[in-house]
């Protein structure tokens, strides 16, 4: 229960901060960061799948509901719910058995940066393929996908040193 | 069936994962063709309510901006205010000279003027009166200036957009008066000192007055009309020499409240100094 609360807490924290304000950046017209996928990279590692994509989709939807894109972050980022674990896999050792939220106290930094940058990466295409999939302008595409994810990146990476050097 | 059920159970998180992504296709495509589906958006009830509490708190970052164009805005309106009451003044202004018993009697031949002291002396011995109006409002040198109370003075120098007045509070001063029920004039000057008083000079001896009557403008002179309200007769003296009276005047004008003054320009003014110079040269 306080797992559950404390989970909300974070929830509500970052669709204020998505809704509210990043999602108003749209830098050169094609960066969005989109900082409410820290929610998602920083789940614990053994929480069930269906755990993960339930709270997923329920914060994809929020932002969809306030950036009126209904469905699109929300089948993004159940997407990248469902396929974290396959992808923090590939950053974690045989030998560690132990639960753990990934951030760059258990993974080396590279192993961290690679693992946000792949779901980052991920993320982004799915969103900006439904969102752009009645154009069809690979080139914007390509621009928006590829500027999403190093702006958001860099957010990511900017809150992982600043909360790693916090304790 | 069973292995169905295995597989179904095995597999939950792909359904779920079919689920959502499902419901999230149908929201996104119903979006795009069904306009009634507000609930999901920016419009719904919800989303709406949070967006409105955070503009007004979002507000408070553009205060200073908004600041700004309100004192911007404000500078502009009371520009226009004062604008306003400049031309509010003047119409009052033109209502007072056209009710003003002084003016009433004047014959025509004189237009009048309005216009608003700007700078005023009292205590120097030549002092000077600055108007807010020039030659740019019809105003020249050598009009006469006078208020509702009485006469102030003549005007000196006029530029494009001020005009400088030599009040009768200025050694330089000579104005044509003459006591009123008597034909014989003389000339008001000041010689420093109080500027409630000033004096006539060179009054005959032959004038028939008391301390008491009123004090009014000649009229011989191109600048004043006759009959212009000047002051008192308060005190009585011999001049130096014995000829003359030398009469000490109370002024009607109280120089240390002007504000708003009249001019008054004579239409045959240049006309009339035209010829008075041809006279005296040919005298000469």
């Amino acid at each position: 229960m306080r797992n559950f609360l404390n989970r909300l807490k974070y929830f509500i924290i970052l669709a204020a901060l998505q809704t509210l304000l990043f999602g108003h950046i749209h830098l050169f017209g094609y960066a969005t960061v989109y900082i409410y996928l820290l929610f998602i990279l920083k789940m614990p590692r053994f929480a069930t799948r269906n755990e993960q994509m339930m709270w997923a989709f329920a914060l994809g939807l929020t932002v969809d509901i306030f950036g009126n894109t209904p469905g699109i972050n929300a089948a993004a980022a159940t997407m990248l719910a469902f396929m974290r674990n396959y992808i923090l896999a590939m950053f974690i050792s045989n030998g560690i058995n132990e639960d753990l939220i990934p951030s760059t106290r258990v993974l080396r930094w590279g192993s961290y940066v690679s693992y946000a940058a792949i779901c980052t990466l991920l993320f982004a295409f799915i969103l900006f393929t439904l969102e752009l999939f009645t154009f069809s302008m690979p080139l914007h595409l390509l621009l928006s996908v590829g500027s999403s994810t190093l702006l958001t990146l860099l957010f990511l990476i900017v809150f992982e040193s600043f909360n790693g050097q916090s304790k | 069936m069973r292995t169905l059920f295995n597989f179904l159970v095995k597999h939950n998180d792909w359904f779920l994962l079919l689920l959502l992504e499902g419901i999230s296709l149908v929201l996104l495509v119903r979006f795009n063709n069904y306009q009634g589906a507000t609930f999901f958006t920016s419009a719904g009830s919800i989303a709406g309510n949070v967006y409105s509490i955070f503009m007004d708190a979002n507000r408070y970052f553009h205060l200073k901006k908004e600041n700004d164009g309100l004192v911007a805005q404000n500078l502009a309106l009371t520009r226009e205010l004062s604008e306003l009451k400049e031309q509010l003044t003047e119409y009052k202004n033109n209502e007072m000279l056209e009710n003003s018993p002084i003016v009433e009697g004047i014959s025509s031949g004189y237009n009048f003027l309005t216009a608003t002291v700007i700078n005023n002396s009292l205590n120097k011995v030549n002092n000077f009166i600055t108007l807010n109006k020039g030659t740019d409002d019809g105003i020249r040198a050598e009009m006469g200036v006078f208020n509702s109370d009485g006469i102030v003075g003549v005007v000196y120098l006029a530029s494009k957009s001020r005009a400088l007045v030599i009040p009768l509070l200025n050694s330089k001063s000579s104005i044509s008066c003459r006591v009123k029920g008597s034909d014989s004039f003389c000339s008001l000057s000041w010689d420093g000192g109080d500027p409630r008083y000033s004096t006539l000079i060179d009054l005959p001896r032959y004038a028939q007055f008391a301390t008491g009557d009123t004090v009014v403008t000649s009229g011989f002179s191109s600048i004043f009309p006759g009959g212009l309200p000047v002051g008192t007769v308060e005190e009585i003296e011999d001049s130096a020499d014995g000829m003359f009276y030398s009469v000490r005047v109370k002024l009607f004008t109280d120089f240390s409240r002007l504000t708003t003054v009249f001019l008054v320009g004579n239409d045959g003014q240049e006309e009339q100094e035209k010829l008075e110079k041809q006279v005296s040269k040919k005298g000469k």
